[in-house]
């Protein structure tokens, strides 16, 4: 890769930016950031949002976005938990069950979407309320006393990290591999280019629409039972706002409103840029309404310089 | 390649290491071992942590932060406040989470939701000081909790109301539906009332916090008990929701309203006349005395034996009740600036 | 009038335009051509205030102006028709016409009923009083689009007009309603620019030629000269009338039978391998739907279609491709590309049905099919995007070739295209035929189809009228075929 596109390429640009942002928080606060425990944390924080920003990445690249996901966190951690506290049913079908329902709500939005013809924008938008008062309907005011297994797969630990880093390292991986290298999930960014000459090129949009709108809710799912997991409860707040901290990520991580752009790897490192800055105002002790201001300003500046660098080459 | 792969599966099945069941308390196992930090000097360099959510919300910053705040500065020592702020368990969560590692000398935890247990445990299995203000944690290990109790409260309300309506009547009352804290407050209502014959409960309405909602069921109500004789409120927005919907119904002062919390608007509808009765919370004690309890904790201000960390005693109170404000129209002045 | 002294711009890596010099008169039709990239747009966007020259002076009425925006050339008379759209889909005719001249009542909000009547006018004065001024213009078609931007040029009343290929989607009736138009701006003095690609109506409607080549004024000479010379100056060499051989064969290899869909209907015709079968007609006869029908991206209603003698029932591009058929789409840079992916990804797009994206065997197709069909490129990453209307169009034929159809379905395949490219996709075509593939050609460009194909069909108003056979087809047959007239 030629040093031009290195700077044009947000992965690059944006990892650069996440090392400087370690060195610097490394000399201000050399007892607490640079330990091996606030390490842990911070990943641990960030791998629920990871997950479900892999799935976004999907979508977004072939120029969609599901505002439902936040509430499928949230849905999907209360179903399990409800089967579990007041059915007594076993971990592993509620599991089942609370995943199945996830898939279930992403077919309803793809095929809502991509058969109906309904904008994505309102059809997330309707289903994040939906999903959100089932989830209330399930979860009540909060379901605690897990089974034991239940809390065994979120709460376990593998050298030292939580097993929720260790599935959203899985996740990125796969997800990165495979977008790479399969077909089918290759015909999202022809998708996300040009939708027409996608089809016309005989790629089955509708078909592959629906495909992406089930990854991102099942993800959203695996996410909100992990969630609820290592928390040991499934609380109805759960995944409130989760969607935009997503989107952000995401886009701080490359991808385009319009589609054709992104990397599963921009996801991760978007979500890791933001949890970084959460985890520099919390060391900092700044208060939080803080930490939404300052992310909204550092997405006008990512987005804004690369426009600029954009505008300056063309030139 | 795959014999490898395998290999590494099971390294890492092995190295997994499961969470500790629960029930099975790590307290008292090790001899010698300390249970919680210490120190001898007060630095000012020491910190006390405030974790809550929704951290903008009125009610908290007049009352909790501002006692907090205060005796930070009397007491010479870092006091911070953190949190989201919406009403955002997980994200609370997760910042005490992020706080734990850099060993504050307290955590003063505001116990929004039974869920937090496992994030409070994680505190005291790290040292940390812990309390819990406002509503208690149950199964979470805290050393202290100091709040109100609500069923108190709700009985104190009760029997004002049976006072004021001269034991006859329909009464109703409204607040959160579900919230354990509110639930025994309704009970504490509703067992007051008993206790009166001439009193017939209608039920209980879930406002969901919100004005409008409050002033929307109390025309409802209205409208189909025109001999309703009185309402009792149980959140923020029960009181000032009520009294909108009876004075616009042309009623204030014929239906009784008592309900909870002490904030500017509720005063003033006492003042007006509009509100016979109020309950409040000692919620500047929660986080003033919440803390100095940390401090006393950490400082060992009152051992209990030679050694307090290593022999497992917390020498500060399990439990505290602060009790309630009780405001009417004789004493409301004194609440007015 | 306008005079344009030395005018040198350049942008990086590029000399657009260099030392040209130009007098356009009152009452003067002006043609100016030159193949892409010649430096035509460039000169268009000085005079219209989007660019501004690196030196060199403008004279606009004796008095040197420096033209610094749009809306100053707008005030200084200068009005011009581009070849992109710039009309707002969800507005009516009127709105779009006054965008922002509206007329006002005397409170200051807009006068709907002046409105309505000078656009009323207006389009009366275009032969277009069939069209209400409150109509959607999303609902027009691409021809009644078209001269709805030339209203609103007009609109403004300019002292000078620039058109930007105004006839390319235009059916013969309204091109001809076009030039009574310029001719009566010429009796009211108006300078016209006209930019055209078609020698045929520079020779019917110019007064003088003025011919640009690399940014280089080639010379201005009357509009009668001969075409050959026109195009030796465009080109720099004579274009040689190649003509081909027919490879056409007895077998058949597509048929369709009586079929019926949304805007064709009652269509019958036989593909031969070997063959390419011409479709002549204008725009909305029907041949772009019937086309997407054969694809399978529209549905048909009934009627059959063979391939190689099997029943063929495409429900979706991918049944098609599958079959071996191909289309190359009229609209390139909206379907038939995907404009920020590489040759290499446009070419992959057709790939996609393996389980494994393998991204090195669709580098090596890439190379393969740049050398082959000469895509001029420094490598095949470029984006699309930066690539010329002719390199573009062959990056779209090589993502077909590469599916390896044997029916391929070309729409409009030299559709703003330069000389030069256009005379390479002809070979790339006829060498197709060579190998025994069928085509189907659709082209508003009669000499090509008399140029490339075996048979002609012509279509009108959805029906297949007649299939021409070379010998017996000439312009002005075909011409009144697809018009209705024969």
């Amino acid at each position: 890769m030629k040093l031009k596109d290195r700077f044009t390429d947000r992965v690059f640009t944006l990892g650069g930016s996440i090392l400087l942002l370690c060195i610097v928080m490394a000399i201000v606060f050399p007892n607490k950031f640079p330990t091996i425990d606030n390490f842990s944390q911070l990943m641990l924080n960030l791998s629920i949002d990871t997950i479900v920003a892999v799935g976004m990445m999907v979508l977004m690249i072939a120029g969609m976005f599901d505002l439902s996901v936040g509430s499928v966190v949230a849905f999907a951690g209360g179903m399990a938990g409800y089967l579990m506290y007041y059915h007594h049913v076993n971990f592993v079908p509620a599991i089942m069950a609370g995943v199945a329902g996830s898939v279930l709500i992403g077919f309803i939005n793809g095929w809502l979407i991509a058969r109906v013809g309904i904008n994505p924008m309102i059809q997330t938008l309707a289903m994040m309320g939906i999903v959100r008062g089932f989830a209330l309907m399930l979860s009540g005011a909060g379901i605690q006393n897990f089974p034991y297994e239940y809390t065994v797969i979120g709460q376990s630990k593998l050298f030292g990290l939580q097993m929720p880093v260790w599935y959203m390292l899985l996740v990125v991986i796969v997800f990165a591999y495979l977008t790479k290298n399969t077909s089918f999930f290759r015909r999202y960014y022809f998708i996300g280019g040009s939708e027409k000459a996608a089809r016309l090129s005989g790629i089955n949009v509708e078909k592959m629409k629906v495909w992406a709108f089930v990854i991102s809710a099942t993800l959203a799912g695996v996410a909100g039972i992990l969630l609820s997991s290592r928390l040991g409860a499934a609380l109805s707040t759960s995944g409130r706002g989760l969607e935009m901290r997503v989107i952000t990520a995401v886009i701080l991580g490359g991808a385009s409103l319009s589609g054709g752009y992104g990397k599963i790897w921009g996801s991760f490192l978007g979500a890791l840029f933001m949890a970084l800055i959460n985890n520099l105002l919390i060391l900092s002790r700044v208060s939080g309404y803080w930490q939404e201001v300052i992310l909204g300003a550092i997405l006008i500046i990512a987005v804004g310089i690369d426009q600029l660098i954009l505008k300056k080459m063309e030139k | 390649m795959y014999k490898g792969i395998v290999y590494i599966l099971v390294l890492f099945l092995f190295s997994c290491e499961l969470p500790p069941r629960s029930g099975s308390s790590t307290a008292g196992t090790t001899k010698g071992e300390k249970k919680f930090i210490t120190a001898d000097e007060v630095s000012p360099d020491e910190e006390y942590v405030m974790v809550t959510t929704a951290v903008n919300l009125p009610l908290y910053v007049n009352h909790d932060q501002k006692a907090f705040l205060a005796w930070g500065k009397k007491t010479a020592v870092k006091v911070s406040i953190l949190g989201p702020s919406e009403w955002d368990v997980p994200t609370q969560i997760a910042t005490i989470e992020q706080v734990i590692p850099g060993k504050p000398a307290g955590l003063l935890i505001n116990g929004t939701d039974p869920g937090i247990a496992q994030v409070i445990k994680k505190a005291t299995d790290a040292g940390i000081p812990t309390v819990v203000y406002d509503s208690d944690i149950p199964n979470s290990d805290r050393h202290c909790f100091i709040g109100s109790d609500w069923y108190e409260m709700g009985r104190l309300q009760g029997e004002r109301m049976a006072k004021i309506i001269g034991g006859n009547g329909k009464v109703a009352c409204m607040g959160i539906l579900g919230m354990e804290n509110m639930e025994a407050g309704f009970n504490g209502f509703q067992d007051a009332l008993k206790k009166f014959p001439g009193i017939e409960f209608i039920g209980k309405y879930d406002d969901k916090a919100n004005v409008e909602t409050a002033a929307r069921i109390t025309a409802d109500l209205l409208t189909a008990n025109p001999d309703l004789a009185g309402i009792g409120g149980f959140d923020s927005n029960s009181g000032p929701g009520i009294a909108l919907s009876v004075k616009e119904a042309g009623k204030a002062g014929k239906i009784r309203i008592t309900t909870v919390d002490a904030e500017p608007e509720h005063l003033a509808l006492v003042k007006e006349g509009v509100i016979d009765y109020l309950v409040g919370q000692k919620r500047e004690l929660f986080t003033w005395l919440g803390a100095q309890f940390l401090f006393d904790m950490r400082h060992k201000t009152m051992p209990l034996s030679a050694d307090d960390a290593s022999a497992g005693v917390v020498p500060i109170p399990q439990t505290v009740i602060t009790g309630s404000i009780e405001i009417d129209k004789n004493n409301v002045d004194q609440f007015m600036q | 009038m306008l005079c344009l002294n030395n005018i040198s711009r350049s942008f990086p890596g590029v000399k657009a335009l260099e030392n040209v010099t130009l007098k356009f008169r009152q009452g003067e039709v002006h043609a100016l051509c030159g193949e892409n990239g010649a430096g035509k747009s460039t000169l268009m966007h000085i005079i219209s205030g989007n660019l501004q020259p690196d030196s060199g002076t403008i004279v606009l009425k004796e008095q040197p102006v420096i033209i610094e925006n749009v809306l100053q050339a707008e005030n200084s008379g200068i009005a011009i028709v581009y070849q992109e759209r710039s009309l707002v889909d969800a507005l009516t005719v009127a709105e779009n016409i006054f965008p922002v001249n509206q007329p006002k009542t005397s409170f200051g909000l807009i006068n709907y009923k002046a409105l309505y009547a000078n656009t009323t006018a207006l389009l009366e004065e275009l032969q277009l009083s069939h069209l209400a001024p409150n109509t959607v213009v999303g609902k027009l078609s691409a021809a009644q689009k078209n001269m709805i931007e030339i209203a609103k040029a007009l609109a403004k009343k300019p002292a000078v007009l620039i058109l930007d290929e105004p006839t390319a989607s235009l059916t013969h009736d309204e091109t001809e309603v076009l030039f009574s138009i310029i001719k009566k701006l010429k009796q009211a003095n108006v300078v016209i620019i006209y930019i055209s690609h078609r020698m045929a109506e520079i020779a019917t409607i110019a007064d003088i030629v003025s011919v640009l080549k690399d940014g280089v004024l080639q010379g201005t000479v009357a509009a009668d000269t001969p075409v050959d010379t026109i195009v030796k100056m465009m080109v720099g060499r004579a274009l040689t009338a190649s003509v081909f051989s027919s490879n056409t064969t007895g077998n058949v290899l597509f048929s369709a039978e009586d079929i019926s869909g949304k805007g064709f209907s009652n269509v019958s015709f036989r593909v031969h391998k070997g063959e390419v079968l011409g479709f002549a007609g204008l725009t909305g006869s029907g041949r772009t739907a019937l086309a997407k029908a054969i694809f399978g991206d529209a549905k048909y209603d009934s009627g059959k279609m063979f391939m190689n003698g099997k029943p063929f029932r495409p429900g979706h591009p991918a049944d098609a491709i599958a079959s071996h058929v191909a289309y190359l789409p009229d609209d390139r840079k909206a379907e038939g590309l995907f404009l920020e992916k590489s040759i290499t990804e446009n070419i992959a797009a057709v790939h996609l049905d393996t389980t494994v994206y393998n991204k090195k065997e669709n580098e090596r197709l890439a190379d393969g099919y740049i050398r082959q069909l000469s895509i001029r490129t420094p490598a095949s990453a470029i984006h699309v995007r930066k690539l010329s209307g002719g390199n573009q169009q062959k990056t779209v034929l090589a993502k077909w070739l590469s599916a390896d159809p044997e029916l391929l379905v070309v729409n409009e395949p030299t559709h703003g295209v330069d000389m030069g490219a256009k005379a390479e996709i002809y070979h790339i075509l006829k060498n197709l035929t060579a190998k025994g593939k069928g085509i189907i050609m659709i082209s508003s460009e009669l000499p090509e189809l008399l140029l490339l194909a075996d048979r002609i069909a012509v279509m009108y108003q959805g029906k297949l009228v007649k299939i021409l056979a070379k010998q017996e087809a000439t312009e002005e047959k075909l011409a009144a075929l697809a018009s209705g007239i024969l």
